[in-house]
C-alpha cells in the first residue's frame, strides 16, 4: 500500500517535471540552435576549410593566417582595440564621478542630474549618430556658435576614429553610472564616517574606502562596454571613417558587399576570443547576483 | 552628514554636473528638433531663418518612410507576439516547477550576452546563408525574437515568484482549480511587471538595427534603416530630422512606463551591477 502511494508520487514528479521541460523546450531550443551552434559551427567552418578540388574540407588555419598578415585587416584590428581601450576610460572617469556624486547627494538637483544620466537609455544609438553629425559634423551647430562669435571651425570629429568614441560613450553613460551607483550602494556611511572621523580627507576616503569596495562594480562596468563596444555597428558605421574601419563595419562589409561569409566569421571568431575574458567575467556577475 | 544639511550650502558640484549633462545630453537633442520643424536654415545664421511643418509633409508623403513604418510595425509585433507565446510559459516553469537542469537552462540565457553582438550576429547569418533565410522577413524575426529571450525570461520569472504564494493557496483551499489561481490570483500580481518586459521587448526590437541590417537589407528595411540610409545619401537635412522625431516616439512612450523600473536598484542588479 504504501509502496504504491510512494510510487505514485514519484509519477507526479516526474511528470511536473516533463511539463516544466516542455514549456522551456522552445526558448531553451532557439539558445541552442541560433546562439550556441552558430558559435561552434563558426569555429569549425573556419578551421575546417573546403579542399580545392570541391570534395571535402580539411584542417586549415589559412583564414586566420591571412587576417593576421594582412595589413588591412590588422589596421581595423588596432583602431577597434584602441577606441574599445578609450570609450572604456573615458567612461570610467566620466561615470565614476556622476556616480559618487548620486550616492552622497539628495534633492531635487541630483535626481535631475540622475535622470538625464539615464536618458541616453531612451535614445535609439541612430538618432545619436544623427544628432551628433548636426552638431559637432561640418557646418554643424558648435560651428555656427563658434562662427558667430568670430572663432575659426572645429576640426570636426565626424568621419574620424573620435566619432565613434563620442557616440559610443554617450551611449553607454547611463548603464555605466547605474552598475557604477548599484556598486556604491555596498559602501555603508559608518564606514566613511568612521574614517572621516579619523582625519582621512575627501582623496583618502575615496582611495583607501570607496574604490576597494567598488572594484568589482568597476570590472563589471568595464566588460560591458568592451563586449558592448568591440563589435559596435551603428555608431561607427555611421560616424566613423571609411578607413581604417571597426570590427563591427568591417564584418558587415566582409559578409554582405565582398560576398565573403568565410573571412567574415574568422573576423566574428576573432573578435570572440579578444573578449571572451570579459564576457565570461560579466555573465558570471550578472549570474551571481541571480538565484534561478 | 546632518549638519551640512542645515547649512543648506550650495551644491556646486551639482550644478556643474546638471548643466554639463544638459549641454551634452539635451543640447545635441535640441538641434535635431529643431532641425525637424524649420523650413529654411542657412549657413550663417545661428537660429532657423524659417520654422514650419514644411518637411513633415514632404517626409511623410514619402512611399520608403511608410513601407518602413509598417514593416517595423509588423516587424515588432511579430517578435514581441512569438517571443511572449514562447517566453511566459518558460518563465512560469522557471518560476513554479522543479525539473532536471533547470538552472543551468535558466542561466543559459546569458550565452548570448558572453559574447560581442555583431559577431554573434555574423556567427548566425552564415547558418542563415545556408538556410536561404538571408534578406527574408523570417530571418530577422528570428535574430530578433533570440534578442528578446534574455528579458522576456528572467523579467517575468522574477515577477512569478514575487507572487504571495499564501493567496493561490487560500484561493485553491476555496475550491479554484488552477487555471481560475493563475487567472485570478497569479496574473493580476505578476501583470504590470510582464506588461514592462513586454513593452520592453517590442521597443527594443523596434530599434533592433544590426541583426535587421545585417540579414534583412536589402529587402527588409525598418525604420532606423532607412534612418542609416537618410544620414548616408540624403542632402535635404529636414528628411532625417523629422524622421529621427518619428522614431524617437516609442523610446518616449518606454520612457513614461520604464522610468520608474530603471530607477529601482533591480534594474542595475540585471546587468551584473
Amino acid at each position: 500500500m504504501s509502496l504504491s502511494a510512494t510510487s505514485d508520487i514519484v509519477g507526479t514528479k516526474t511528470r511536473r517535471g516533463l511539463t516544466g521541460l516542455l514549456l522551456v523546450a522552445i526558448p531553451v531550443f532557439l539558445v541552442v540552435w541560433m546562439i550556441i551552434w552558430p558559435i561552434i559551427s563558426a569555429i569549425g567552418r573556419t578551421i575546417w576549410l573546403p579542399n580545392d578540388g570541391g570534395t571535402g574540407r580539411s584542417f586549415s588555419l589559412e583564414t586566420y593566417k591571412f587576417f593576421f598578415t594582412d595589413q588591412y585587416s590588422l589596421n581595423n584590428l588596432s583602431v577597434t582595440l584602441w577606441t574599445t581601450g578609450i570609450c572604456a576610460l573615458l567612461l570610467v572617469l566620466i561615470c565614476l564621478p556622476i556616480a559618487l556624486y548620486l550616492r552622497f547627494a539628495k534633492g531635487r538637483l541630483a535626481a535631475y542630474v540622475q535622470g538625464l544620466a539615464i536618458f541616453p537609455m531612451f535614445v535609439p544609438s541612430i538618432i545619436l549618430s544623427y544628432a551628433i553629425i548636426r552638431v559637432l559634423g561640418p557646418n554643424g551647430t558648435v560651428d555656427l556658435l563658434l562662427n558667430s562669435v568670430g572663432l575659426p571651425h572645429i576640426r570636426s570629429p565626424y568621419l574620424t576614429p573620435w566619432g565613434p568614441v563620442i557616440g559610443l560613450v554617450w551611449d553607454n553613460i547611463p548603464l555605466t553610472v547605474l552598475i557604477l551607483l548599484s556598486g556604491l550602494g555596498n559602501v555603508s556611511n559608518q564606514s566613511i564616517e568612521a574614517a572621516r572621523d579619523v582625519g582621512a580627507g575627501r582623496l583618502a576616503v575615496l582611495w583607501h574606502i570607496i574604490l576597494p569596495r567598488i572594484s568589482n562594480s568597476i570590472l563589471v562596468a568595464v566588460s560591458f562596454t568592451v563586449l558592448g563596444i568591440f563589435s559596435a555597428f551603428t555608431l561607427p558605421y555611421v560616424l566613423g571613417p571609411a578607413a581604417p574601419e571597426m570590427m563591427g563595419p568591417f564584418m558587415q562589409r566582409t559578409f554582405r558587399d565582398l560576398n565573403d561569409p568565410t573571412n567574415a566569421i574568422t573576423q566574428a571568431v576573432i573578435a570572440f576570443c579578444f573578449c571572451i575574458v570579459f564576457g565570461l567575467f560579466y555573465v558570471r556577475s550578472v549570474a551571481k547576483n541571480r538565484n534561478p | 552628514m546632518a549638519h551640512t544639511l542645515v547649512e543648506k550650502r550650495i551644491d556646486w558640484t551639482g550644478i556643474l554636473f546638471a548643466v554639463a549633462l544638459t549641454i551634452v545630453i539635451v543640447f545635441p537633442l535640441l538641434v535635431v528638433g529643431t532641425w525637424a520643424f524649420t523650413n529654411v536654415w542657412r549657413y550663417p545664421s545661428v537660429i532657423p531663418q524659417e520654422f514650419g511643418l514644411k518637411f513633415w509633409q514632404q517626409t511623410l508623403a514619402r512611399a520608403d518612410v511608410w513601407s518602413s513604418i509598417t514593416m517595423s510595425l509588423s516587424l515588432a509585433t511579430m517578435v514581441t507576439l512569438l517571443s511572449a507565446i514562447i517566453c511566459l510559459p518558460a518563465a512560469y516553469a522557471f518560476a513554479r516547477m522543479d525539473f532536471p537542469g533547470r538552472s543551468i537552462l535558466f542561466f543559459s540565457f546569458l550565452a548570448g550576452h558572453a559574447f560581442p553582438k555583431f559577431g554573434l550576429l555574423v556567427a548566425i547569418a552564415g547558418i542563415f546563408l545556408q538556410l536561404n533565410l538571408i534578406g527574408t522577413f523570417w530571418g530577422v524575426v528570428l535574430i530578433q525574437l533570440v534578442g528578446t529571450l534574455l528579458f522576456m525570461i528572467w523579467i517575468p520569472v522574477a515577477a512569478f515568484q514575487a507572487v504571495d504564494r499564501r493567496m493561490e493557496e487560500a484561493a485553491r483551499d476555496v475550491g479554484a482549480g488552477p487555471f481560475r489561481v493563475f487567472w485570478s490570483i497569479t496574473l493580476p500580481q505578476a501583470g504590470p511587471t510582464i506588461a514592462a518586459a513586454v513593452l520592453l521587448s517590442f521597443v527594443g526590437t523596434f530599434y533592433e538595427t544590426e541583426g535587421a541590417w545585417l540579414i534583412g537589407a536589402p529587402q527588409i528595411r525598418t525604420l532606423p534603416v532607412l534612418m542609416i540610409s537618410f544620414i548616408n545619401n540624403q542632402p535635404v537635412i529636414q528628411y532625417g530630422a523629422v524622421l529621427s522625431v518619428l522614431l524617437w516616439v516609442p523610446s518616449f512612450i518606454a520612457l513614461l512606463f520604464a522610468r520608474r523600473v530603471i530607477s529601482s536598484g533591480s534594474f542595475a542588479k540585471g546587468f551584473g551591477g
